[in-house]
């Protein structure tokens, strides 16, 4: 095994003038890993930068530009190191409404999802699939997505009189979640989900729908928890209140770090081929470099993975989350009140 | 000294994740050898269960990030 590792060393390592080559201009430049995941003002197509408008709002005035150079070219904006983009006479921007890359990729995610719904919607109205069975491999793909999420999300975790009701969403934040993630695994794109404001608005919008859908048995839980002593719902009511909130959090917290952890993974294990150049010359970077890829070459299998279980998770969670609002308890059994408390407080 | 804390932090919240999600798979794949017919049921409570895990696992995680990121800076 030793034998073969060095020979495989060997085999990549046996161009001097290329490597030459290489080294030299990969020595000296610095590479940006939290700038591969940070939100920016341009969208990368294929290596070419596409600067994006400017929506800013300063004083109670609004600016509209084209992109951040032609702001800085009017003579209004200048460049500061501390706060970024501020007006000339030093009055900050108080609110940032301009389209950044994130943005588009948010945007694209959920024109994709209308785009497949409306394109299956238009089919099954037409009877395929609804008196016929589907026809061609996307609409089987989109069928098998649908009922699994009706039937094993929706259906297995919200009341079964309610759950029709909460389709729709949890179907619509998993296609357009998924979509989204897996643009991180496009050569320039980026994952928008990456971006703790995109997922914080997802997760807010779940918050929201759980509490439109809670019942009074929901709330009566909160506030004033059934079957328990009056002084230990001092303790109770703060805890549950926190809890209304922690979820949500969690929510966004967990698909950020996911979609972040798995690009600043690859980015530095590709990043070790250049460290070890640095470090034990250019013959060991370039030979070691054949394990570095595979590696990322199966980590990118994983991301690709990743992608999809963390919008299977999200769905999930939602569905859990509404339906543990939505349910109707009934309180005969008031003294198994406690031991649920306890197993929904996580 | 805060970046030690950083990876220290990151290292233990693995180890606790780690053992976390291992009693859980250990535990489910007893069920399943138990009670193959029961598998899906099982299945969907261990990824439940893990996603908790995971999710306070992450947490601790993104705190070492910016720890991390905050002393570079």
């Amino acid at each position: 095994m030793r034998r073969l590792s060095v020979t495989i060393l060997l085999l990549f390592a046996i161009n001097p003038g290329l490597l030459a080559a290489d080294t030299e201009e990969s020595s000296g430049g610095s590479f940006d890993i939290m700038g591969k995941v940070l939100d920016h003002d341009y969208v990368e197509v294929v290596g070419v930068k596409l600067y994006l408008p400017r929506i800013l709002l300063v004083d109670g005035e609004w600016y509209f530009y084209a992109n951040t150079k032609s702001a800085l070219e009017s003579g209004e904006f200048m460049q500061t190191e501390e706060s970024g983009l501020v007006r000339s006479d030093g009055a900050q921007i108080a609110l940032d409404m301009s389209i950044t890359s994130h943005l588009i990729y948010v945007w694209l995610g959920i024109i994709l999802t209308l785009l497949i719904t409306i394109w299956a919607a238009s089919r099954y109205r037409r009877g395929i699939g609804a008196e016929s069975e589907p026809k061609g491999a996307m609409h089987n793909i989109f069928e098998v997505i649908f009922v699994f999420i009706r039937d094993d999300i929706a259906k297995e975790f919200i009341t079964p009189e309610k759950y029709r009701r909460y389709v729709p969403y949890l179907f619509s934040v998993f296609m357009a979640i998924m979509f989204m993630n897996l643009f991180g695994l496009l050569p320039w794109a980026a994952s928008a989900t990456a971006d703790l404001t995109v997922t914080a608005t997802l997760a807010g919008i779940t918050f929201i729908i759980t509490q439109f859908s809670a019942t009074k048995d929901h709330w009566r839980h909160v506030f004033a928890f059934p079957g328990v002593p009056g002084w230990s719902r001092a303790i109770l009511t703060p805890v549950e209140i926190l809890g209304l909130f922690t979820k949500p959090f969690a929510l966004a917290i967990r698909l950020f770090a996911n979609m972040l952890s798995g690009k600043i993974m690859i980015v530095s294990i590709l990043g070790l081929i250049f460290i070890f150049t640095d470090m034990f010359g250019a013959y060991v970077g370039v030979g070691s470099s054949v394990f570095w890829v595979l590696l990322t070459a199966a980590l990118y299998f994983l991301k690709a993975l990743v992608a999809l279980i963390q919008a299977y998770v999200f769905t999930l969670l939602s569905a859990v989350f509404i339906g543990m609002a939505a349910e109707e308890h009934h309180h005969e059994e008031d003294d198994t009140a406690v031991a649920h408390a306890q197993s929904v407080e996580v | 000294m805060g970046f030690l804390a950083a990876g220290l932090g990151a290292g233990i919240i693995a180890l606790g994740a780690g053992f976390g999600i291992g009693i859980i798979g250990k535990s489910a794949t007893e069920s399943i050898a138990r009670q193959p017919e029961a598998a899906g049921d099982i299945r969907g409570a261990m990824l439940l269960t893990a996603v908790f895990i995971e999710g306070v696992a992450l947490i601790g995680a993104i705190v070492c990030i910016i720890l991390a990121l905050g002393l570079g800076q």
